[in-house]
């Protein structure tokens, strides 16, 4: 069984190979002219601006969180709309209950107030998020 | 059996999915001052699933595609983790540190723990072990770091999460390596194909099994993987602390007996490591090796700390070495030997940081002159301390001692090659009086004393009652203990 290894060491020769040899080709024939523009940091084609190296706002981790939670919501489900027809009822209650749960998860974060980008101030929440100063132009 | 089926035996995990679920939804209706409600809700669940258990103790079956199993020694580890779920639940709404803070998704994440335990403790899959022990883990991370506006407790919670990170990331490299030698997850099927290799695949099983070793070491504080272990002891809320110190190590423990029981030894019948038929291996020397540094570290350098929550930390690396001890016999005697300790460790370990808790909230210290005098001034928690130090070293009349008598019991039936290792822990013992009687010196003997005697607050006295007097009580008449370890140690097993 332990020899099924060699499989993945070739597996594994075989794709350092065909990285660094078209490289190494292209290394060889491609012409280089080096302008000032061709050596500027790439930005989607604009000009670039600014140093990379600043603070993001943390709510982008919020936001990036239950956006994942919902993005992997909606892998699941496609699967199950797929064969729903063969598994019936039952299929149907597993995937309720799955959908309960996440929708708990929803809920959470609404009554939160983690949907909204600004903050609202929440009745009960005053004590946590009173030190939250919201700057003007941000 | 297949899932739909299994259903209909796995209602207590059921039962505390919902009561987590409850209390996520009841948090969200609660003001901030009253969230601590959320806490008696998931006592009344947890009593409610312990109750379940109890009922189905002595099913022994396979579950959800043989993914996990029922049987009494899970249930026996199910147990001791609500136990103490439901001591660290009660104990939190009385602390001071947590005060400030919305405690909902405080008692929401001890559930999520508590369910990772369960599967962390029933899981015959490696799967299963790799997704329970990060279930653990990731909560773990969470509650180390609850007191936000404290910097010690960030600082936890963030080492605490890169080392979880690293060795749950060099368990997995072993887990595959398992997984490429034998081609399959599940721990029958490991047990036919190991039995199978030839003795050139003995390299590759080590190699495989040690980095298995520092994922199960890292949750249990064994020595090499045990850096994390003071730093969040002293920085995460002392409750929190308390609850690290007793349940995810007894999970882990639970883990590790199941996976080299069933793996490498013959997994029902308990005839030690000589009935595996990879004996050949050097199973009772790695054992033994991590068991020795285990608790000679923690022990040395445990004698040079200033604060209490910090000693204790070692300590609790110490005493995970004296349970280490009882692994490389792997026999049914040092199984037996290792639950009785953890169920004597977990009422003298909670009490002990009880105590520390209400010294906390009383005077805001934790360190050795924040004792002083105080077994004048709070004569209760001077005499329940006094108590737990005793019992932790081990010495008789207390449940510290059966615990290690039976360890070293253990280790004398498993044959001559062990009796160094009793020689070791004998040692350990001793080194260990030091410090623990230092706490008890620092109380009685040391500052001022105080003509006004303070009692601690009702529900703190009646839990350090309820830890404190199980300590001395299982240290004299332990025999009902004996024998639900004894009911508890049967395993389910498959054979190919």
């Amino acid at each position: 069984m332990y020899r099924d290894f060699g499989t993945i060491l070739v597996a594994a020769i075989l794709g350092i190979i065909m990285v660094a040899v078209p490289l190494f080709l292209q290394s060889l024939v491609a012409p280089s002219k080096k302008t000032k523009e061709k050596l500027e940091t790439y930005e989607c084609g604009e000009v670039s601006e600014g140093s990379a190296w600043l603070q993001f706002n943390i709510r982008f981790y919020v936001i990036a969180l239950i956006f994942l939670i919902f993005d992997v919501e909606v892998v699941f489900l496609f699967p199950w709309a797929v064969v729903f027809k063969d598994l019936g009822l039952l299929a149907m209650v597993e995937m309720s209950i799955f959908l309960v749960i996440l929708i708990i998860g929803l809920a959470y974060v609404w009554i939160k107030s983690d949907l909204d980008w600004v903050k609202r101030k929440v009745k009960y929440a005053a004590g946590r998020y009173e030190r939250i100063q919201i700057k003007e132009n941000t | 059996m297949t899932n739909l089926q299994s259903l209909s035996f796995y209602y207590p995990e059921l039962i505390l999915t919902v009561v987590i679920l409850a209390a996520i939804i009841y948090d969200l209706t609660l003001d901030k001052s009253q969230s601590g409600k959320v806490g008696w809700l998931l006592v009344v669940g947890l009593i409610g699933v312990a109750l379940a258990i109890v009922f189905q103790e002595n099913k022994v079956t396979t579950l959800f595609s043989d993914a996990i199993v029922l049987d009494p020694f899970a249930s026996f580890f199910k147990l001791i983790v609500i136990l103490a779920t439901i001591f660290v639940s009660i104990v939190s709404l009385q602390s001071g540190e947590l005060k400030a803070y919305r405690k909902g998704e405080y008692f929401t994440l001890l559930g999520i723990i508590t369910f990772g335990l369960f599967l962390m403790v029933s899981t015959v899959d490696l799967i299963l072990v790799y997704l329970s022990i990060e279930i653990v883990s990731i909560m773990s991370f969470v509650l180390a770091g609850y007191l936000k506006q404290n910097t010690r407790s960030n600082e936890a919670g963030l080492k605490y999460v890169v080392y979880g990170a690293f060795s749950s990331g060099i368990m997995l490299f072993g887990l595959s390596y398992i997984y490429g030698l034998t081609g399959s997850t599940n721990y029958f099927e490991i047990q036919h194909a190991l039995a199978g290799l030839d003795s050139e695949a003995n390299t590759a099983i080590v190699m495989a099994m040690i980095l298995m070793i520092a994922g199960f070491g890292y949750k249990i504080s064994a020595v090499p993987f045990h850096f994390w272990t003071p730093d969040v002891y002293e920085g995460a809320p002392t409750t929190i602390t308390a609850y690290l110190s007793v349940a995810p190590k007894a999970g882990a423990f639970a883990l590790m007996i199941r996976f080299f029981n069933q793996v490498l030894a013959d997994g029902g019948g308990m005839g030690g490591l000589d009935s595996s038929s990879i004996a050949t291996l050097p199973w009772p020397e790695i054992f033994s090796l991590l068991a020795i540094i285990t608790m000679t570290l923690g022990n040395l350098v445990a004698i040079q700390q200033n604060s209490i929550k910090r000693m204790l930390a070692y300590s609790s690396v110490a005493h995970a070495g004296y349970m280490l001890l009882a692994m490389p016999v792997m026999s049914g005697d040092s199984m037996y030997a290792i639950m009785m300790y953890l169920v004597m460790y977990l009422f003298m370990n909670l009490g002990a940081f009880f105590v520390v808790i209400t010294v906390q909230n009383k005077t805001g210290g934790e360190t050795f002159d924040d004792y002083k005098g105080l077994g004048w001034e709070m004569p209760m928690i001077g005499i329940v301390m006094t108590i737990f130090m005793v019992s932790l070293t081990g010495l008789p009349p207390t449940a510290g001692f059966i615990g290690k008598f039976y360890i070293f019991a253990s280790l004398i039936k498993g044959g001559n090659e062990f009796y160094w290792l009793v020689m070791i822990g004998g040692i350990n013992s001793v080194i260990s009086l030091f410090y623990y009687l230092r706490v008890v010196k620092v109380m009685y003997f040391e500052g001022e004393s105080h003509e006004k005697i303070v009692q601690p607050p009702t529900v703190m006295a009646a839990l350090l009652l309820a830890t404190a007097i199980p300590t001395v009580l299982l240290g004299v008449y332990w025999t009902p203990i004996a024998d639900w370890v004894q009911r508890s140690l049967v395993f389910f097993i498959q054979t190919l």
